[in-house]
């Protein structure tokens, strides 16, 4: 979040701390006029996709930076110009590569990232049952105890008060 | 002089240690029983020297001792002491060396419960730890020393300066940063003793049900602390990033949920292994995947390998950390494939209705949300070792997943302690119908009282289910926890007091674990609410403007700024009014002042938002900009609705767990070697039994 | 048999993630990937910080331009201040070197450079729209583009004699481009 837009200033900040000539600090300034709300609704949302080029994993929706929030007018000036969400996305593609979506694509080996979490569950589940049926009791001991425990839960319980 | 000092205690640790841990496994596995002493007294010097160790690097800062290369990096004498007290844990250094301190806490907490009994197990556990420690103490003397000298030009460029640096002004902007990365260590560190049980009882071919119990509580006590450093750091992010939001998915993020979430899995599932004798290899693997998780966690944020705002700067310590996560999955991978197949599964699965089903599923659910937050936070490692291509996964990716998998998680919440373990029947599910029936209610209710919203945006139907279904939860939870307390009145005749106390006495556990989930259910209501009804506004007011939002009028009446010795700051001085607050004379409780922090060392501002926080909702103002000649602030402000229940959810997670790992005089671990009882799994099992059930003594361990 | 081969196959996938985790290192994680090489330079229409005059980049078409982005707040950006200068007495005659202040008050701008120089054409970029349509991820960054205007290449981080000399010589098609645009900073 802060943004490492002083390429490496931190570390010279360091070497010249208290030279007092060094308190020199990132105006800041504020974004452009917000669009009629259905269109800023575009810009907000598309902001979330995409990532702030200087922070770390934020979007410039998110991100307090000024990169961000130039990020950001820039998206509004793409949206206001009636630039489609698709076009806009290319646009930081081409500056920034697949780096600047923070939502992977659903191609090529992208998909395992997608479809990984999803083969697991899938997988668990069935071993889940698999397991249970595997360790199922045999017939006539649970006959056996079903007749002992009518309600299990009462009987757990009572046990519990007897105790 | 006093590098020379810490060093020394540095090198002591790493000693007893190294000494301990050998000394300990190797005692355990040939059976001298009697070294036990030795290692016990081990843990206590290794806990003494990183005490002291700790000491003088304390001593070292509130000197300004900059000849002490750590200090140099992060001490100033602008920093207020309390800052500088906790700059111990700003750096990569000082964090290490506050782990070693918190190890050794945990140590000597556990020579000390088990300073009567005197067993193989025991010897073998504390020594498993010790190796740990050997580790840390390792990178503190080596790799990541912080009592290495400062270099000659540094000192030389401090004195010139007249000052140093001071912290990282993230750190030292907000108090949490005192509290919250304690916990997170408390927790991470605190992985290491089921850690040490789990593989002394592999080492050792014994797992019997003895252990189950300690080993459960060991790992309750970090998890609680691990919960309480997740929520704390979400709140920090909160009050001091100013975007707010509590959340981002980062990689330093994901780290430390990652251990949590194989930590949560296993203390469910292993009330399945104490009670059935079943899933015996799933909790070790848990309880080992628990502590790899912390250490690649630590990796994570240490190694500089992951672009995020909590990391640490680059080190040289990566490989060290990777050569010892390689050593930790081998040992775990391998102990596993020996013992593992002797852990046999002895009981039985009587229906798909039962408790121990429904954490079956509860385990699937948790094994894939892990796979989810490690799989988005390696995969952008992978592609570019793979294919040299930099990719993100964002929040939108985690987003996506985490919806879906919270709802289940908060539907087996409800259905899970419904279910009586064994074999539930119609009755037992009918049980469910008046919580199914208040569930249903409140989704429909919340659906007619948002429908606007839920026209609007699809989306918004998730927070109508999330309620519903969280309705369901509460009115199961409750009833779960005084249903036995009803039962004792009539049956016992017991006054309500009495019923209610003995009923949580006799089962503590069980009564701890649902006010832990009703904490839980705290906490997911209020990210749902608060992200699917927030509102937000941004915009630039002249001194005198104002601006409204969801009720709220906020007028700008000029710019403020003041110094403090670390920092100068701007504020803007707002009046709010509406929802109750208004404008008096003289008065200045409804004037909020979100600031902009300047630090020396950073070359964009600090902003330090302003909350105005209350049960229903908090107001979120965050300063952007401002123009001090023509007197504007820029602003964004938002409305969050019951968002400060998230952080009002830990004191809930930390009572509940208090109750159920509450240390029983009954539970005390008298032997390895149990003797035979009762037929396994034959007795219908006590809920919220705090010994080992008796079923469970049938399990000698996995001697062959 | 069988049991051995999960365990095997388990350490193999361990291994196989502390490999890429292996790989990760003497990597910058914070490094921003570049797209914008080899593609046509965004045209701009900016105004001059000191005369307020409208400049594009269109005006320079035929001659190799050289952009940096700057601003007072960094101080890389000074540190870079002094080799821009000596580059414009050196090489000015052949090539355009334009400023463009990044996220930074014109006072600012004005009050530095009438203490340090202004050895060239300074531009105001409101909003930073022309940096981020150029792919601009923190300051200093030096674009140099060629006669047709397209981008040869950027330089990340304070620019070095060395490195603005080769650049240069690239510009004028008198050398190769230089490799890695990883900083070259001593």
């Amino acid at each position: 979040m802060i943004g490492r837009r002083g390429w490496r200033a931190p570390l010279v900040a360091v070497v010249l701390a208290g030279s007092a000539a060094l308190a020199a600090w990132a105006p800041q300034k504020a974004g452009t006029e917000p669009l009629p709300p259905e269109l800023e609704a575009r810009v907000q949302a598309l902001g979330k996709q995409i990532r702030c080029a200087v922070c770390q994993g934020m979007s410039i929706a998110d991100s307090p930076a000024s990169m961000a929030r130039a990020q950001l007018d820039m998206v509004r000036t793409m949206v206001k110009e009636g630039r489609s969400d698709e076009e806009i996305k290319a646009f930081f593609v081409e500056r920034y590569g697949e780096f600047a979506l923070l939502k992977p694509s659903t191609e090529g080996v992208n998909r395992l990232v997608w479809v990984v979490p999803v083969l697991v569950f899938l997988f668990g589940l069935g071993f889940a049952v698999y397991y249970v049926i595997q360790h199922k009791p045999k017939a006539e001991a649970s006959a056996a105890q079903e007749a002992a425990s009518e309600d299990p839960y009462v009987n757990a319980l009572r046990s519990e008060i007897d105790r | 002089m006093i590098s020379t000092i810490g060093y020394s205690f540095v090198l002591g640790a790493l000693t007893i240690a190294a000494f301990g841990g050998l000394l300990g496994i190797v005692g355990g596995l040939t059976r001298r029983e009697s070294v036990y002493r030795w290692v016990r007294l081990s843990a206590v010097g290794f806990a003494t020297c990183m005490f002291l160790a700790n000491l003088t690097m304390e001593v070292a800062l509130l000197r300004r001792d900059f000849t002490v290369s750590y200090v140099a990096q992060v001490g100033s004498h602008q920093t207020p002491n309390l800052f500088t007290v906790v700059s111990l844990w700003s750096a990569l250094e000082g964090s290490i060396l506050f782990w070693g301190a918190i190890m050794g806490a945990y140590l000597l907490a556990f020579a000390l419960v088990y300073r009567k009994d005197r067993t193989r197990f025991l010897t073998i556990a504390l020594g498993v730890m010790l190796m740990v420690g050997v580790f840390f103490a390792f990178l503190i003397a080596g790799p990541a020393n912080p009592f290495r000298p400062t270099a000659p030009q540094v000192l030389e460029g401090i004195r010139l300066a007249g000052d140093g640096p001071g912290p990282n002004p993230l750190l030292q902007n907000h108090i949490l940063m005192v509290v919250h990365p304690p916990m997170l260590y408390l927790g991470y560190v605190g992985m290491t003793v089921p850690f040490g049980i789990a593989v002394a009882g592999l080492l050792a071919g014994e797992m019997g049900a003895s252990w189950m119990a300690p080993m459960r509580r060991w790992t309750l006590i970090p998890w609680v602390f691990l919960s309480t450093g997740i929520i704390l750091g979400g709140w920090w992010a909160y009050t001091v990033l100013g975007w707010g939001g509590y959340w981002a998915w980062d990689p330093v993020e994901n780290a430390s949920f990652l251990p949590w979430l194989t930590a949560t899995a296993f203390i469910h599932s292993i009330m399945v292994q104490e009670r059935r004798q079943m899933l015996r290899v799933w909790t070790l693997v848990l309880g080992l995947a628990t502590f790899w998780m912390t250490i690649l966690g630590t990796f994570m944020t240490r190694s500089g390998v992951f672009n995020s705002v909590h990391a640490f700067t680059q080190s040289d310590i990566g490989p060290t950390f990777l050569v010892f996560l390689g050593l930790v999955a081998l040992v775990s991978i391998v102990l596993l494939g020996a013992r593992g197949p002797l852990l046999i599964a002895r009981g039985e699965f009587k229906s798909f209705a039962s408790r121990e089903f429904s954490i079956l599923i509860n385990n699937v659910v948790f094994a894939a949300f892990t796979v989810v937050v490690l799989g988005g936070t390696v995969y952008p490692l992978i592609k570019e070792g793979l294919f040299d291509k930099k990719i993100s996964v964002g929040e939108p990716y985690f987003n996506f997943f985490a919806l879906p998998i919270g709802l289940l998680i908060l539907f087996l919440m409800g259905v899970g302690p419904a279910l009586p373990w064994g074999r539930g029947d119609a009755k037992s599910l009918r049980h469910l119908l008046p919580a199914a029936g208040a569930g249903l209610f409140t989704f429909l209710t919340s659906l007619g009282a948002t429908w606007a919203q839920v026209m609007e945006k699809a989306s918004a139907i998730w927070a109508p289910m999330t309620f519903g279904l969280a309705a369901f939860v509460i009115v199961v939870t409750l009833r779960e926890m005084f249903l036995p307390a009803r039962v004792r009145m009539r049956e016992k005749k017991e006054d309500v007091f009495t019923a209610l106390v003995q009923s949580i006495v006799r089962a503590r556990r069980r009564f701890g674990g649902y006010v832990v989930h009703l904490g839980v259910v705290m906490v997911i209501i209020a990210i749902a609410a608060s992200r699917t009804y927030s509102s937000h506004a941004s915009g630039t007011l002249k001194r005198g403007e104002s601006m409204t939002l969801a009720g709220y009028t906020l007028t700008f009446t000029g710019l403020r700024q003041g110094r403090e010795p670390h920092r100068d700051w701007v504020g803007a001085r707002l009046e709010v009014t509406g929802n109750g607050l208004t404008s008096k004379p003289g008065d200045t409780s409804n004037v909020i002042l979100p600031r902009s922090n300047f630090y020396e060392r950073s070359t964009d501002p600090v902003g330090t938002p302003a909350v105005r926080s209350s049960p229903r909702e908090d107001l979120y103002v965050s300063l952007m900009a401002f123009d001090e000649k023509a007197q504007t602030a820029s602003l964004k402000v938002w409305v969050f609705p019951m968002v400060g229940w998230i952080w009002w959810a830990i004191p809930v997670f930390g009572l509940g767990t208090l109750i159920a790992a509450w240390p029983s005089r009954r539970a005390r671990i008298v032997s390895d070697v149990v003797p035979l009882a009762a037929a396994a799994g034959a007795a219908p099992p006590v809920p919220g039994e705090s010994a080992p059930p008796a079923a469970g003594a049938a399990s000698g361990g996995l001697a062959t | 048999m069988k049991r051995w081969g999960l365990t095997v196959g388990f350490v193999v996938l361990c291994l196989a993630l502390l490999a890429v985790l292996a790989k990760g290192f003497g990597k910058d994680p914070h490094e921003v990937p570049f797209g914008m090489r080899g593609k046509p330079a965004p045209p701009f229409q900016l105004r001059d910080l000191t005369t307020g005059a409208p400049v594009s980049l269109e005006q320079f078409r035929g001659k190799p331009v050289v952009l940096n982005f700057w601003a007072t707040w960094c101080g890389p950006c000074k540190q870079e201040h002094p080799v821009l200068t000596w580059a414009q007495r050196e090489y000015g005659d052949q090539v355009v070197f334009l400023g463009l202040i990044f996220e930074d008050t014109p006072e600012n701008a004005r009050r530095y450079l009438a203490e340090n120089g202004t050895p060239f054409p300074q531009l105001l970029d409101p909003n930073s729209l022309t940096a981020v349509a150029y792919g601009v991820a923190g300051v200093p960054e030096t674009y140099f583009i060629s006669k047709d205007g397209t981008i040869l290449d950027k330089h990340v981080g304070p620019i070095w004699p060395d490195r603005m000399t080769a650049y240069v010589k690239a510009l004028l098609g008198k050398g190769p481009l230089p490799t890695a645009t990883a900083e070259a900073a001593p």
